[in-house]
């Protein structure tokens, strides 16, 4: 949208109202006033959580959210202004949850934590005809819980990646923007971990035909 | 066993996203913030501490630095005050060598 256009917006206004607030908040922030830190804590929680919450388990949201802003505000002199706050706080946000999977023991689910509700879910799935059928299966929780068994399988590298592009959406630019990686790992890492969710999903479809079959 | 096509793993991984996209975020009540807080508070004050001692060691580094220059200027003053007077300065200190022989 061409400038002079947004200029007259008023969401746009508010946009950069808000910019120049944090920017305030934030310089008042590093002349000593700590609370009012509080401020942006309120302001970008929702923004925070559910970035958290896409990549880490939702039992321990809370716990990685309250690393991002004491992370957030013990490197808050190096925010250049350059981007908005809220940019560079997903950036924060995204690496602590590959920190949490970094540092974490990877914990492979086995297979037979998966029941048969699970196995057939795939069948369901490719047998669904319209898009509601299809809506009910992606909302069930086999679909959850098959999610979490196939990333529970993968490094903390390739989770993040797959996460980002394949499930969030993102493009290699902005998903290497904010884990801070070249546009060019990402590109490999992404197509390696789907080529992964790939050998998971088939070698699950094949158990769970055996099983059928069986 | 019905191999799986390009297609059905799209289906299946946009299923996935789905059920991805669809994940309830948790509400983090005011406990929370106020943990956070507390804890970015705490941060402050070792910050602080650790500015402290870092303002220290500094202090100490250029008092040092600025001493040395001292000490030079001071060395290349008396160096060029008493350059005539290199030999009364030796005599001087042998006088002060003599003087340390003990007495009898």
């Amino acid at each position: 949208m061409p400038g002079h256009v947004l200029a007259g917006c008023p969401d746009f206004i508010g946009v950069q109202t808000l910019v120049s607030d944090d920017l305030e908040i934030i310089r008042r922030v590093l002349h000593g006033e700590i609370d009012r830190f509080a401020e942006l804590i309120a302001r970008y929680q929702q923004h925070v959580t559910r970035i958290v919450n896409r990549h880490v388990p939702s039992d321990r949201v809370a716990e990685v959210a309250h690393d991002v802003f004491v992370r957030a505000y013990t490197s808050l002199s190096s925010f250049s202004a350059q981007t908005p706050f809220e940019h560079w706080l997903s950036r924060i946000a995204v690496r602590t949850c590959y920190d949490f999977w970094r540092t974490r023991r990877r914990e492979e689910l086995p297979v037979s934590a998966l029941t048969t509700e699970h196995q057939s879910w795939m069948d369901h799935v490719l047998a669904a005809e319209s898009d509601d059928q299809f809506r009910e299966q992606s909302r069930k929780r086999e679909a959850a819980e098959l999610l979490q068994w196939a990333l529970g399988h993968l490094s903390a590298e390739n989770r993040l990646v797959l996460t980002l592009v394949h499930l969030d959406g993102y493009s290699v630019r902005e998903a290497a923007d904010l884990l801070g990686w070249s546009v060019v790992n990402v590109k490999v890492r992404a197509h390696r971990a789907r080529q992964l969710l790939r050998t998971l999903l088939l070698e699950r479809k094949r158990q769970e035909d055996d099983t059928a079959q069986g | 066993m019905t191999p799986l096509k390009d297609d059905d793993f799209k289906k299946i991984e946009r299923a996935l996203a789905d059920a991805h996209r669809s994940r309830q975020t948790p509400q983090l009540g005011a406990d929370w913030s106020f943990r956070v807080l507390r804890d970015i508070r705490r941060e402050a004050g070792g910050q602080g501490q650790s500015m402290r001692s870092l303002g220290l060691d500094r202090l100490v580094w250029r008092t040092a630095a600025v001493a040395a220059v001292l000490a030079l200027v001071f060395t290349g003053s008396v160096f060029l005050y008493t350059k005539g007077e290199a030999v009364d300065l030796t005599a001087l200190l042998s006088g002060e060598f003599d003087a340390t022989v003990p007495l009898e």
